[in-house]
């Protein structure tokens, strides 16, 4: 059962250019998964369409089973969703805040948020305006995690935030996750930060999709492979070459591999997560580190 | 949903109420000594007196566009701040939220301009036996326009800042077309609301009472119907024309006579409120389907 599917969906606003074309993931329940790519990618408006606030343009989307556009009323009780600018009424108190939430919401959990809210350092008759971005950010988490959501869907949650305020929104996502097995779906254009806490990811450049799957799996497919200069094209008869990089005398592919390389002309190499986002979002230099290394 | 609603336009409705309680602590005094002064003064005497506050009165017309227009920026602020985004991730659907948000600044517009209308109104009863109420100065504070110019002022901020998503400017240009609508039915269309009534006599008779009229034109002219040029009309009593110089012909008088007060009420009120509900339509719909 996946929490969140799409089949060729698109979003184009007005007449002019696609911001999302032809995008077909599944998101399987109970996964937390980085949505990444550059900024321009589509990634907001993917998430958008998720929580209901576009209308598609092109193909059909489905979360927990509903169309988020047609469905909302049975859809967004059981979604979480914390917007980049993660807007909060300024003018309320946080107490307020979290009597918004109860009225807003059938199944909002008062003593969660307020407790969670207990350990940003505010008393309840502090204006929201006036708290600090980083306590900002965790006052959205709050009422995102008290609905109690099935499905957490948070836009490029750490972007803004200083590092400390990164590393306390992070953490109180995973508390979360860890305590009630909900599908999250994060996004976001940095990869460091995820790779702790995400065991999916999909990648989105150009407006289109270019990968998507378990970061497990990702890791044991792709392989960069270093020999002397030559051509990919024998490579890529069996594999497929993401990327390639040549010098005078050798030649770099990261490839996605069918299976292992036997090729003894290619010695292959393990590669982590942000060399396969960066191959694939077509930057980044293909370097053998074993090479870096032996200069230095 | 009504909670948020209520909650987000406290602040403008509590200054609308400020407004009326400033607009009410200047009328009642002033109210109730013109009610005991219009018992005891002969009428020369107490128009002497209360004249120049009377017409005072034409410029609270301005009152019901400043308190519309102001009970639209809930709506609009919360498209400016982006803070609709986070309602509507809640779980009430947008339809409701857009919904509840524009029927409770109605709402309070029309709490608001009643009001507004009640004491407006008690102020002006003393004036009524001179004045009467259809002339232009006086007809746009009483009777059930001043619900629908209210609406239509808000109506007109709504629907401007649905669109722009800015409350400052959307506010001002919907002040400013409300004033221009308002213009625009006061000096051309209202007259022609209801067809004028018509009295010719003769320049040799008594004129006829036009008092507590709307008068709209007055002229000479002869047997035939024809103008007499060069002569221009002195008021006389009850506002009728008179020429004292001219001897022979007719005076001609195109007025809406008292009677006349509610079908021109009605009839303005069912237009500024048609178009007002169709504005708040539009404003619905379009941030239902155009604002994301």
């Amino acid at each position: 059962m996946s929490a969140l599917r799409t089949e060729g969906l698109g979003k184009r606003y007005g007449g002019s250019a696609w911001a999302l074309r032809d995008c077909s993931i599944e998101i399987p329940e109970g996964s937390v998964t980085a949505l990444l790519g550059p900024n321009g990618a589509g990634k907001s408006t993917l998430l958008e369409m998720a929580v209901g606030l576009l209308e598609p343009s092109a193909g059909t989307i489905e979360v927990l089973g509903h169309s988020p556009w047609e469905e909302a009323e049975e859809m967004l009780p059981r979604i979480g969703f914390v917007a980049q600018d993660h807007p909060l009424h300024a003018r309320f108190s946080l107490g307020e805040m979290i009597e918004y939430g109860q009225r807003l919401n059938p199944s909002f959990d008062v003593r969660l948020a307020e407790r969670r809210l207990g350990r940003i350092g505010a008393a309840p008759e502090h204006k929201v305006g006036k708290l600090s971005g980083g306590q900002q950010s965790q006052l959205a988490l709050t009422l995102a995690l008290a609905k109690r959501p099935e499905l957490l869907l948070l836009d490029e949650p750490v972007a803004a935030l200083d590092p400390r305020a990164r590393r306390e929104f992070l953490a109180t996502t995973v508390e979360a996750v860890a305590e009630t097995g909900m599908t999250v779906v994060l996004s976001s254009h940095i990869v460091a930060d995820l790779e702790r806490i995400c065991d999916h990811i999909v990648i989105l450049s150009g407006s289109r999709q270019m990968l998507a799957g378990p970061i497990e799996e990702i890791l044991a497919r792709h392989r960069l492979l270093t020999g002397p200069r030559s051509d990919a094209r024998t490579v890529s008869r069996v594999h497929q070459v993401i990327r390639e990089s040549h010098t005078p005398r050798q030649t770099t592919l990261l490839v996605r591999a069918d299976g292992h390389v036997y090729d003894s002309c290619w010695t292959p190499r393990e590669v982590d997560l942000e060399e396969i986002v960066l191959a694939y979002l077509g930057y980044g230099e293909l370097e053998d580190r074993c090479d870096e290394e032996a200069y230095a | 949903m009504i909670w948020l609603g209520w909650r987000q336009q406290r602040t403008e409705a509590l200054i609308a109420l400020a407004i009326v309680a400033a607009l009410a602590a200047l009328l009642i005094p002033t109210g109730i000594s013109m009610s005991s002064a219009v018992h005891h003064e002969s009428a020369s005497a107490f128009a002497a007196r209360f004249s120049s506050l009377g017409n005072l009165i034409a410029w609270l017309t301005l009152i019901p566009g400043l308190i519309g227009v102001l009970l639209a920026a809930p709506f609009v602020l919360a498209l400016e701040h982006g803070t609709y985004r986070l309602d509507w991730t809640q779980s009430v659907p947008r339809r409701r939220w857009v919904a509840t948000k524009l029927g409770l600044s109605a709402a309070s517009a029309i709490v608001a301009a009643g009001v507004l209308l009640l004491l407006l109104t008690w102020w002006r009863e003393p004036f009524v036996e001179l004045q009467g109420r259809v002339a232009p100065a006086v007809y746009d504070s009483e009777g059930t326009v001043v619900f629908a110019y209210t609406l239509v002022a808000l109506a007109l901020a709504t629907a401007i800042g649905a669109v722009w998503r800015r409350a400052v400017p959307a506010l001002a240009v919907g002040l400013v077309l409300y004033v221009g609508a308002r213009v625009f039915v006061d000096t051309w269309l209202r007259e022609r609301l209801v067809a004028a009534d018509t009295a010719v006599w003769s320049v040799n008779h008594k004129a006829p009472n036009l008092d507590k009229t709307w008068i709209l034109e007055q002229f000479p002219a002869d047997g035939h119907g024809a103008h007499i040029p060069n002569y221009s009309c002195q008021v006389g009593a009850g506002g009728a024309c008179a020429l004292p110089t001219l001897h022979h012909g007719f005076i001609h008088a195109v007025y809406q006579p008292a009677s006349h007060f509610w079908s021109l009420q009605l009839t303005e009120t069912a237009i500024f409120g048609a178009i007002a509900a169709a504005l708040l339509c539009f404003a619905g719909w379009w941030t239902r389907n155009r604002v994301a």
